[in-house]
């Protein structure tokens, strides 16, 4: 079982586990709280033109021998409060490094379901460019009882497309609605590999 | 009001198969993009600079619909040729006239960029959707109103279409989910999930009895309406997606159109008959810059930037 803070406050309160010894009332209290963990919910995008319906669940999506530089891709799903969202399915596909994606098979294409902590992983590879997209991109949907879907799309802040300066050349992919989806892209590894690293969390709203 | 640049002339086509007769015009601006009305009246010429225009054909008069800061996203024309409905990515919708100076409505359909709009043969009524949301159903009063909000699972609509008798919409959501409504209560009659990819055009038959889906998996699937039963598939373009779909004079064939999944290639179109279930392809020796049936024939849009050439082909 889990609470929101909230719930865990007033509860707290009925056990006699919190000294309210201010003349705060606790609903204010826990409204302040709740007001400071407060998310915003992860902009949305496009579903895109291949969506492709009952995709296998597994978080590696790079095989042996894919060109590309490997990426582990990975965040946690959490709604506006701050919660995590226990039951949250994902939806994850992008292109192959060449910037094609897979229509006649499930390449590059995932369902996870993150489980209690809500938390995902996947290994892949660097989306590649293709002719009528300008930037790079991972597609995500994410769905949750007692939520709407979120359709978003994540963003490299190493596309050369930016120019090194994504602040200021985000717009220059007119499908790219917000610089939050724009993400760090950490380089680690060894000189026998080098993988990107990109966190990228979501925030669900209610419904 | 531009001048007039060539009237009509005949041209030889690529082809010998292929005769065109053309209308050329100057364009207002610099264009790669156009959209042709249903009746061929007029076209719609989408800027460089992100202005549009409308386009009076033969004669090259022109005027401006929107100035670039309107943000155009989605552009649809009645069917008869006479309004001109615009979708904005703030979620407002307009209907204009394409002709004479009847009001124009205005107002604000969604909280999102609109995606997709198509009006009702009687021009009455107007399907709007927008990015992610589900379509609604839009009463052409002075003062449009909703009649009806057609629920998905996510992903908004990609296509949508009406029988020719109007009792039937039909709307393939971005969910890959096809939804059947009766237009007299808006209830959903039937739901097909055999789709896994998006469907990106829908047409029903001239005689109402077939409907016909084309998407992402490159063929166009065949479906009784009545039963609501998949009849056949027409072979697939492997590596291409259908992306519309139109019903020929003879109500025998249609000219479908099909754009490279991978946009390495252009865009090209074949001639299915649905007698033989065979395809011939059009042949072009240019990139068009639109297409549309205009009274049962095929015309092509083709661009240097600066004048429009129009086609008819046989």
């Amino acid at each position: 079982m889990s609470f929101t803070r909230r719930e865990l406050l007033e509860r707290c309160a009925a056990f006699g586990a919190l000294t309210i010894s201010t003349s705060i009332p606790l609903s204010s209290l826990a409204y302040a709280w709740d007001e400071a963990e407060k998310k915003i919910p992860t902009p949305t995008c496009e579903l895109g033109p291949f969506y492709k319906r009952q995709a296998p669940t597994t978080s590696q999506l790079r095989a042996p021998g894919d060109s590309g530089m490997p990426l582990a891709l990975s965040g946690t799903i959490y709604d506006v409060r701050g919660e995590v969202v226990p039951d949250a399915k994902l939806e994850i596909w992008q292109t192959d490094n060449d910037g094609h994606y897979d229509i006649e098979g499930y390449r590059y294409r995932a369902v996870l379901e993150p489980g209690a902590k809500a938390a995902y992983a996947i290994e892949t590879v660097m989306p590649g460019h293709y002719p009528q997209r300008v930037c790079q991109h991972v597609h995500y949907l994410v769905t949750a009882p007692g939520h709407k879907p979120l359709i978003t799309q994540m963003y490299f802040a190493t596309d050369p497309v930016f120019d090194g300066n994504p602040d200021k050349n985000y717009t220059r992919d007119p499908l790219l609605t917000s610089r939050e989806l724009v993400r760090p892209v950490m380089i680690k590894g060894d000189a026998t590999q080098v993988v990107a690293v990109v966190n990228f969390d979501l925030v669900m709203e209610t419904l | 009001m531009r001048g007039l640049v060539l009237a009509v002339l005949m041209i030889s086509a690529a082809t010998a198969a292929v005769a065109s007769q053309a209308v050329k015009v100057q364009l207002p601006c610099e264009s790669r993009d156009q959209m042709l009305s249903p009746t061929g009246a007029q076209a719609v010429v989408l800027c460089k600079d992100k202005s549009i225009h409308l386009v009076n054909l033969p004669d090259g008069s022109e005027r401006l619909l929107f100035p670039a800061e309107r943000d155009v996203s989605a552009l649809s024309f009645s069917q008869d040729g006479k309004w001109l409905a615009a979708g904005f990515h703030d979620g407002t919708v307009e209907v204009l006239p394409s002709q004479g100076t009847a009001a124009t409505r205005r107002w604000k359909a969604d909280a999102r960029r609109i995606d997709n709009l198509y009006f009702f043969a009687d021009g009455k009524m107007l399907f709007v959707s927008a990015m992610n949301h589900p379509g609604t159903i839009w009463e052409l009063s002075d003062t449009p109103t909703q009649r009806a909000t057609l629920p998905d699972n996510f992903g908004g609509v990609a296509s949508v279409a009406v029988s020719p008798d109007g009792k039937l919409l039909v709307a393939a959501g971005g969910d890959t989910v096809v939804r059947w409504y009766d237009t007299s209560t808006w209830q959903m009659s039937r739901e097909y999930d055999g789709f896994l990819l998006d469907t990106f055009a829908l047409t029903f038959t001239p005689d109402g009895k077939n409907l016909l889906a084309g998407g992402a998996d490159s063929r166009i699937t065949i479906f009784d309406v009545a039963s609501g039963k998949q009849v056949r598939q027409l072979p697939p373009q492997m590596g291409s997606s259908v992306g519309g779909i139109d019903f020929l004079s003879d109500k025998s064939r249609v000219m479908t159109d099909y754009f490279d999944n991978a946009g390495e290639k252009p865009p090209h179109r074949l001639v299915w008959n649905l007698t033989t279930d065979k395809s011939t392809p059009v042949q072009i020796d240019f990139r068009p810059t639109c297409g549309s049936v205009v009274d049962g024939k095929l015309w092509l849009c083709n661009t240097d930037g600066r004048t429009l050439t129009i086609t008819q082909h046989d």
